[in-house]
């Protein structure tokens, strides 16, 4: 028990050290009552992240904020691919309201500052607004996701029939699917002057 | 309980084999997975894709070739990268599937055994109905020409006694005392036949199994000098008559009684006239939720017995002791209750019939 009570503590005072460790994005109050984030280059740095960015796949980050008070939300995506032959980082963002910007980036010092840029996620109704904003890493992309399962799909078959295998699609191919490797909730106010 | 049983039957006929097949499904599922995940197949193809950007620069003229090679393998790589982030999700849905094909296939089939088992059990009853139905028909009418001569040679016989009366040899009254004992034998059999003919249809009535168990044994205690009834179990209500479950209880209780007593006799004994063994023998009844299982201490029944014990005329004792209608009077009376009467066990120390009642309804 008096164990049992050591590890409460130690829990309780490490605590806010760990909360202090999650990397925090910069919410900023734009023109227009939007709010964007700068997203922190720690999030990249995550293990789990790095070692994904590196694969070749397409990383996916969705940012979702949702307004406390309100059924009101807004969310963004980034998408990074590391172009293993020509070694350069393909990225692509969507803001809260379709704004997309492509670019290829040929180092990791540019890619972290683009990727710092603040991305508009939330349209507010008012000039006092908080969100719970959740930041999602999908290891790689639908489109991905679906290439993959039509080629198991077609390997399963006997016949290479059109579209594969009925048997192996219904065995396996409906349950790929990109599972986070990652999560963030963040919570954030925000005033606009 | 009857029910329970079938069902806990039934479901063990299913989960057991399924359990089994998720084992082994489990055990080798992930192996065609992962004979395409090994690590060294991602190496070898990051190795490949490697060897291709450094061709490239020693190859110029070639690039273009190089860099499909590339992508091709880059590809396959990708494809396996995100089937092994869904690799416990692929095999947990694979086994899922497999295994609820194959309990879907267990149901059926042990759906069909059962089905199958229940419809030869019907069938069986059916043909037993039928036989017995003609054999009593044919005990009718015996009973019935035989019942007209027996008593017009009862009388005859009355009437040459009184002829004779005083004036006759000893050899006579004697000759005239054995054709008198014969016909009372005959008449006997006579009465026999024509109670196997005449089993009514029963009258259904809500029946405490416990009451009518307690009332039998209360009853009939001495009735069999060698043997104790004992009632044992819960109780239940069924839908029975009475009187005809008494005489399914009688007839029973008749057969292990005779036989237990036969045994008795047929041993060699054991020192100061007493069998030391087995002086007395035992008949319980178990009641449980549609049934009363009636065992004896008896030595069983002879394997050779066991598949006609039901049938109508087959008996063990000697001739002018029964006519081995017992059971076939009692099998008879359970179906028409809707139950049945079955030979539940029987070995050296004894013997169960189960007596069956049925889900009819009360009249």
């Amino acid at each position: 028990m008096a164990a049992l009570i050591r590890v409460a503590a130690v829990a309780l005072v490490l605590l806010p050290a760990i909360a202090a460790a999650e990397p925090r994005p910069t919410f900023i109050a734009q023109a227009g009552r939007v709010v964007a984030a700068a997203l922190p280059a720690a999030v990249l740095a995550e293990k789990d992240v790095e070692r994904q960015l590196r694969s070749g796949l397409t990383a996916t980050f969705v940012l979702v904020a949702r307004q406390r008070d309100s059924d009101a939300k807004g969310a963004a995506r980034i998408e990074i691919r590391f172009d293993l032959w020509d070694e350069v980082w393909i990225v692509r963002r969507i803001e809260f309201d379709g704004r997309e910007d492509r670019q290829r980036i040929a180092t990791r010092e540019l890619l972290e500052k683009w990727w710092s840029a603040p991305l508009r996620l939330f349209a507010a109704a008012a000039d006092r607004v908080a969100l719970n904003v959740t930041l999602t890493v999908l290891p790689f992309s639908a489109a991905e996701g679906e290439d993959a399962r039509q080629w198991i799909s077609k390997s399963g078959g006997v016949a290479q029939t059109e579209g594969g295998s009925p048997l192996v699609a219904a065995l396996i191919g409906t349950t790929l699917s990109a599972k986070p490797i990652r999560s963030y909730r963040w919570q954030t106010e925000l005033v606009f002057r | 309980m009857i029910r329970a049983q079938s069902i806990a039957a039934f479901l063990l006929a299913v989960i057991g084999p399924t359990l089994l097949f998720w084992m082994v499904i489990h055990q080798v599922s992930g192996l065609w997975l992962d004979v395409a995940l090994r690590p060294e197949v991602r190496q070898a193809l990051q190795q490949s894709m490697e060897d291709q950007k450094r061709l490239r620069s020693m190859d110029a003229a070639h690039r273009d070739a190089y860099r499909k090679r590339f992508e091709t393998t880059g590809t396959l790589l990708h494809r396996l990268d995100v089937i092994r982030m869904n690799r416990a999700q692929m095999l947990q849905r694979f086994e899922i599937t497999v295994v609820a094909i194959f309990a879907l296939v267990a149901i059926v089939v042990a759906a069909s055994v059962t089905m199958r088992a229940r419809r030869a059990r019907a069938l069986e009853q059916k043909q037993y109905l039928d036989r017995v139905s003609v054999l009593q028909e044919n005990a009718r009418r015996h009973a019935h020409e035989t019942k007209g001569p027996l008593t017009a040679a009862r009388l005859e016989l009355e009437r040459a006694g009184d002829a004779l009366r005083g004036g006759a040899t000893d050899d006579v009254a004697n000759a005239l005392q054995s054709v008198a004992d014969e016909i009372d034998r005959l008449s006997r059999l006579t009465r026999n036949q024509a109670s196997f003919a005449a089993i009514g249809r029963p009258v259904l009535r809500e029946v405490s199994l416990r009451t009518a168990v307690e009332e039998f044994c209360a009853t009939f205690a001495d009735a069999w000098p060698n043997v104790t009834l004992r009632c044992s179990g819960g109780d239940a209500t069924v839908c029975a008559d009475r009187d005809m479950l008494r005489q399914v209880l009688v007839n029973l209780c008749t057969n292990s009684a005779l036989a237990m007593e036969g045994e008795r006799a047929s041993r060699p004994p054991t020192g100061g006239g007493q069998d030391a063994r087995s002086p007395h023998g035992t008949i319980t009844f178990a009641i449980s939720k549609r049934a009363i299982d009636v065992t004896d201490t008896g030595g069983g029944i002879a394997e050779s017995l066991r598949a006609r014990v039901f049938d109508p005329y087959v008996t063990t004792r000697r001739t002018g002791e029964g006519m081995g209608l017992g059971l076939a009077i009692s099998r008879k009376i359970m179906l028409d209750h809707g139950g049945d009467l079955q030979l539940a066990s029987t070995s050296n120390v004894g013997t169960t019939f189960r007596v069956l009642f049925g889900d009819k309804e009360c009249s």
